[in-house]
């Protein structure tokens, strides 16, 4: 089943992928530029069996951060991998294709600093008000340490 | 031309078992929008994860939440296990199974009984709440705990289910069904019932589908879509079910498709139980997970729950994301709170069954800066005079 | 059928049963075979072998000193009672109780002192 899913991303996103891997049965991994993210993401939700995205994770993998956007066919599980810079970390929305991810954004916005044109808001959703500006606690330079020492005054 | 006003609701409110904050637009008795704002009780798991030992983690992950300890273990049990490339021995996955059936009959039994006092009807509440007992005796009995059980382990399960046990959840598991076929009739012919859920918290598929819900809340919408069919985990794949669907779409559907989820779980237990081969429980693995990023999905009680998990080679995980159940199903509810009377808040919100310790995980727990968390009087009127000054 | 009162039998039932709960300081109910609560150790077979500190989630167990010399000071208000310890202890020193009342009125109470 996985296998024929593949052939089918590869024709579809033709030239974009910079990698596909099918890691074991109904899972499987593309990685696409960062200016590629739209385009993809309308491309993967429009082939057959599609069913919702579970969820974005954000890795801090050092000089980037990398988005995986999990998403769910009826016979795989796909994950779209995307890096941004971590100096100016700016993605579009895919908030209008899929308005499921809303709060997944707005997560990834707190905790990890990447922005998402389209759906930024200055508000904090996840971390408690009066959270100092920069301090995103799953990038790996804040250990809970550093957090901690910088937290301290608020509470 | 009515105002509309904004009315906060939470974080500490009755009608709402876990902190969180809505604000609700209202215009006469309607809700127009709502806005949502989390944190709370976000405890840091996701980074506190990142800085202990796989076999450790075990038991920070089934602290995520209370109630679907189990769906939560076995989902980061399966990652680690992927990773490592084990596979873990029949009988331990049969006693998975069955544990994970069990966590949702007494989850849904308690989220009927939450679900009843939602809408003022205490009694089925004490009711429901009493048989759910059973239930956690019998988890009790196997595992030595209610509810945070330790039963998972990386490499297999830590407890075995004995001849002695099983004649006595066969016993349970009689009385659980022949409770929930009394409780269906309640709630279908109750009238009570039927004014407050009938055609309430309406969610149409294509918008379930669109804002991406999960679990019984996407299958009240009549969507048949369930991990347990879809990708058949532990012995899933060995024992027929059916996945329950309604397509009232409404909180009437929630509660039945529940309902009827506690009668098929009895079933599922019971062929479980009649085919579990013997053999050992657990395999030794190794402390050092080789590199590498594996996506985990289990059907918790609440719906599809994600675990990513990537390794970087040592003992410790270098990210684990969560993703619980009750986050995905956080914008359907804020689509099925959009028109509803205000009185109908708390029973929409119980809908979808939610857990927000679930669903908020991250920022951080230091046992040190703990001291400097706790508020004095004097600190407190300082720190409300500047605030009242700022603004 | 929609009807007024569906649980009025159950009800009307309930009035000739006594309550289910128990009234707890006077009586209990039976603690299960498997229940594990707080831990003890017989410390003349420990070994120091610094197992149990290894492979306990809360970092409820810190040994001073060493090898046979060892003492243990064990931090019941961390303890999660998963029994990981008294799994992977090697000459089985440590032993689970069925002791679950666990109140304290000082915090330098919970934490116990196993010495030779």
């Amino acid at each position: 089943m996985a296998a024929l899913n593949l052939n089918r991303i590869r024709r579809r996103l033709k030239g974009r992928v910079q990698e596909v891997f099918v890691q074991r049965e109904r899972r499987i991994f593309i990685r696409v530029a960062e200016e590629d993210l739209r385009e993809t993401v309308k491309t993967l939700i429009r082939l057959d069996g599609f069913n919702h995205l579970a969820t974005i994770t954000g890795v801090d993998i050092g000089p980037a951060i990398e988005l995986i956007y999990h998403i769910i066919y009826k016979d795989a599980v796909v994950s779209l991998k995307v890096q941004v810079p971590k100096e100016s970390p700016v993605l579009p929305t895919i908030t209008d294709l899929i308005p499921g991810a809303v709060f997944y954004e707005r997560e990834i916005q707190d905790l990890l600093g990447v922005k998402f044109e389209g759906n930024s808001s200055s508000s904090l959703f996840i971390l408690p008000d009066g959270w100092p500006d920069g301090v995103h606690p799953l990038r790996k330079e804040w250990t809970l340490g550093r957090i901690s020492k910088k937290v301290r005054r608020l509470w | 031309m009515v105002k509309a006003i904004d009315i906060p609701f939470g974080p500490q409110h009755p009608a709402l078992e876990e902190p969180i904050n809505f604000t609700f637009e209202v215009e006469e008795e309607r809700v127009v929008d709502v806005k949502i704002r989390l944190g709370y009780i976000h405890r840091g798991i996701e980074k506190l994860a990142e800085n202990r030992t796989y076999h450790q983690n075990v038991y920070l992950v089934e602290r995520i939440c209370g109630i679907c300890s189990f769906a939560h273990t076995t989902c980061y049990t399966q990652a680690v296990e992927e990773l490592l490339g084990v596979d873990i021995p029949e009988r331990a996955k049969y006693i998975r199974t069955i544990f994970c059936e069990m966590e949702r009959i007494q989850n849904h039994y308690l989220w009927l009984g939450f679900t009843a006092k939602a809408m003022g009807f205490e009694t089925l509440f004490m009711y429901t709440w009493r048989d759910r007992e059973a239930m956690l005796e019998v988890l009790e009995m196997i595992s030595g705990k209610r509810v945070n059980y330790g039963m998972n382990t990386i490499g297999g399960v830590r407890r075995d289910i004995t001849g002695k046990m099983v004649e006595r959840m066969e016993e349970r598991l009689n009385y659980l069904e022949e409770r929930a076929n009394y409780y269906k009739k309640v709630c279908t012919k109750e009238r009570s019932i039927l004014k407050r859920t009938v055609g309430v918290g309406m969610l149409e598929p294509s918008d379930a589908l669109n804002l991406c819900a999960v679990g019984p809340t996407l299958r009240a919408s009549g969507i048949p879509q369930d991990v347990r069919a879809d990708e058949p985990y532990a012995a899933y794949g060995e024992i027929p079910f059916r996945v329950v669907t309604y397509d009232g779409c409404d909180v009437a559907s929630r509660i039945l498709v529940r309902i009827d989820e506690i009668i098929e779980s009895v079933k599922m237990i019971r062929r479980a139980l009649d085919g579990m081969p013997q053999g050992p429980i657990r395999v030794k693995v190794p402390k050092n997970v080789p590199k590498g990023e594996a996506v985990s999905l289990v059907e918790a009680p609440r719906g599809e729950d994600l675990h990513y998990l990537r390794s970087d080679g040592s003992d410790r995980p270098a990210r684990l994301k969560v993703r619980a159940p009750t986050l995905a199903n956080l914008p359907s509810l804020r689509k099925m709170l959009k028109g509803v009377n205000i009185a109908d808040i708390p029973i929409v919100i119980a809908g979808i069954d939610p857990c927000l310790a679930c669903m908020e995980r991250v920022i951080l727990v230091d046992t040190k800066s703990k001291k400097g968390q706790a508020w004095s009087g004097e600190e407190l009127w300082r720190y409300a005079n500047e605030w009242y000054r700022e603004s | 059928m929609v009807i007024l009162m569906a649980m009025e039998d159950e009800l009307l039932e309930s009035l000739k049963k006594k309550p289910v709960t128990l009234r707890f300081p006077y009586e209990r109910a039976r603690p299960e075979d498997r229940m594990q609560a707080k831990v003890t150790w017989e410390i003349e077979k420990c070994i120091g072998c610094n197992l149990c500190v290894k492979v306990c989630p809360s970092n409820a167990i810190k040994l001073i000193g060493r090898g046979r010399k060892a003492e243990i000071r064990y931090h019941v208000g961390r303890c999660l009672f998963c029994g990981e310890c008294v799994d992977v202890c090697p000459t089985k020193a440590i032993q689970t109780t069925k002791e679950f009342e666990l109140a304290f009125t000082k915090p330098e109470e919970m934490i116990l002192e196993f010495r030779r």
